[in-house]
């Protein structure tokens, strides 16, 4: 339902093709609005918000009891959902394809289509570590409190990552900080990787900062995480 | 390694905040959030021997399932030692892993959605136990426990009693050496008990798994264990043979007596505390000392046919253990 929304709004306001709004001609901001549907359903599709409620209910225990990384059992089940929703979001997109017949662009260049399969495969790790870390606080305060704060959170996330409209819509000072943030490199990066729009020295430049954050977050966790384990009391109903 | 087990000295506090009750009580509690420190264990230390069963037992509260919680790595200690098959627990390494379990009888790890065999397949996967020998522990167990037929069946369909057979075969079929069991029998019936009895009995004997298990069924201990760790607000109390504790912790004596003909209570209660009168049969309790003198009385005042001194019945014993009344008498 709201792609429709998003593609009537962005339609009418690119009703005369020859148009260019912040950068955008209708045909980039069609293929923006698409592909944030895919990208969405790679980067921002996680089963790791289950695993405040693992901790908090005392579940956790029988995985702290196995030879098993608790990382790479959620990082797993993670991949496995977003396979599972990149194929329901192909097919959709397939059928509002079909429907609107937008006019779409596709990305020819090899060394844009490398540096976007990089970026991407940062963003899945980015969003993993930043989820891992809000999820743990549930160490600290298990009462489910957890719920809001994660909503708040993902609703941030998704805002300053590009997920409701394109970032360089913000005024460029703002611009310039948020792309010292980790957030643009979840989704709007890609994009925009994708799309031609940044390339080259630039593009990889990008993906040098997300790649710091990611390993900086990946840090974080590895450090909250020993920390919060500790606090772990294992109770159970 | 001679030793499967040690504990030495283990301390281990919590920290739990107190809130008022209502919303004032809520916004107090942000403000100025009110800690306490409790003490669950106070310095604890035992050893458990390769092969060996141990029942550790106590009212609630006493620090036993915080015990095995660290024991298996769960729980950091907040001071002291322990040492498990040669690893610190708290590690966590793959290979200590691997030689344990943990049992309690109210978490499950089976998925509740998935038939059982499903978890059996993924344990065998996360184990790395080969095929066969999976196969062969699978057979195995599922014949000692009688659940062949439940394998296939989705968990969520089947009774306690069921669920617990087959929670018990998820945690052993890696064939651990050591066995942690914190209350395996709750909930269960009487025959489904005794399964669970006979089983942890065989499984000790066969692969000489050291297990520690604790209870508050009565029958678990004096059916498995012969060693018994009493503990209590944190503290052991008593370490030894379930024998033992009787004449340790049984500060009295029953003094069975048959009259001839009957004789005047009031003269028998003031020998001892009269438990029970059915006559001709007088059940009186002595304390342990006056036992001697108490018999020598009887004999000389009263028409005694028959008399016969013995122990308080060790179940007498292991409920007082449970009330908590062992500790309270020394305070």
């Amino acid at each position: 339902m709201q792609i429709f929304l998003v593609f009537f709004l962005w339609s009418s306001v690119f009703s005369d093709p020859t148009r260019v709004v912040f950068g955008y001609n209708k045909e980039k901001i069609l293929t923006y609005v698409f592909g944030i549907l895919i990208l969405k359903a790679i980067v921002l599709s996680a089963r790791t918000v289950d695993v405040a409620g693992e901790i908090s209910r005392g579940d956790l225990t029988n995985f702290l009891l196995k030879p098993v990384s608790y990382f790479k059992y959620w990082f797993s089940r993670d991949i496995s959902s977003k396979a599972l929703n990149l194929g329901f979001a192909a097919i959709e997109t397939l059928i509002l394809f079909i429907i609107l017949k937008p006019p779409f662009f596709i990305q020819t260049d090899p060394s844009a289509l490398l540096a976007f399969a990089t970026s991407l495969v940062i963003a899945v790790v980015l969003f993993f570590a930043l989820l891992f870390l809000v999820n743990i606080v549930a160490f600290w305060m298990p009462e489910n409190g957890w719920a809001a704060q994660f909503l708040f959170v993902v609703i941030i996330t998704e805002f300053l990552s590009g997920g409701v409209f394109p970032l360089d819509i913000f005024p460029a000072a703002f611009q310039k900080v948020l792309y010292f943030l980790p957030f643009p490199y979840l989704l709007f990066f890609p994009l925009q990787v994708y799309l031609g729009k940044i390339a080259g020295t630039q593009a990889w430049g990008g993906i040098m900062i997300s790649a710091f954050w990611a390993l900086v977050l990946l840090l974080c966790l590895n450090l909250v995480w020993n920390k919060g384990i500790r606090r772990y009391a294992a109770e159970g109903r | 390694m001679d030793k499967a087990i040690i504990v030495d000295h283990l301390v281990r506090n919590y920290e739990v905040t107190e809130k008022k009750p209502g919303l004032s009580g809520a916004i107090e509690g942000i403000i100025s959030p009110k800690k306490k420190q409790v003490r669950a264990l106070r310095g604890i230390s035992f050893n458990i021997q390769p092969g060996e069963l141990v029942g550790f037992i106590g009212p609630n509260g006493a620090g036993k399932t915080t015990t095995l919680k660290i024991l298996s790595g769960l729980l950091f200690p907040t001071a002291g030692f322990t040492q498990v098959l040669g690893f610190d627990p708290w590690d966590r390494k793959p290979e200590f892993l691997k030689q344990i379990s943990l049992v309690m009888g109210q978490k499950n790890q089976l998925w509740w959605d998935l038939p059982a065999i499903e978890t059996l397949e993924l344990n065998r996967a996360i184990y790395e136990i080969p095929k066969r020998e999976y196969e062969e522990s699978l057979e195995e167990l599922s014949t000692l426990l009688n659940v062949k037929k439940l394998l296939n069946i989705q968990v969520r369909r089947l009774s306690l009693g069921q669920r617990m057979r087959l929670e018990l075969i998820a945690a052993l079929i890696h064939r651990p050496k050591v066995l942690f069991l914190d209350e395996p029998t709750i909930g269960l019936d009487l025959i489904a008990q005794q399964k669970m009895r006979d089983f942890i009995y065989e499984y000790n004997k066969r692969y000489q798994a050291s297990i520690l298990l604790t209870s508050h069924n009565m029958n678990d201990l004096i059916d498995l264990a012969r060693r018994v760790i009493v503990i209590d607000e944190g503290r052991i109390l008593f370490d030894g043979a379930l024998e033992e504790l009787v004449s340790r912790f049984a500060k009295e004596k029953i003094i069975k007596v048959s009259l001839t003909h009957e004789d005047d209570i009031k003269r028998i209660e003031q020998i001892g505390k009269v438990k029970k009168i059915a006559f001709p049969e007088v059940v009186l309790s002595v304390p342990r000392e006056a036992v001697a003198v108490a018999a020598a009385e009887l004999l000389q005042n009263f028409p005694v046919a028959d008399l016969t001194i013995e122990e308080i019945p060790i179940e007498d014993v292991i409920r007082k253990v449970f009330r908590g009344e062992m500790s309270r008498k020394k305070h």
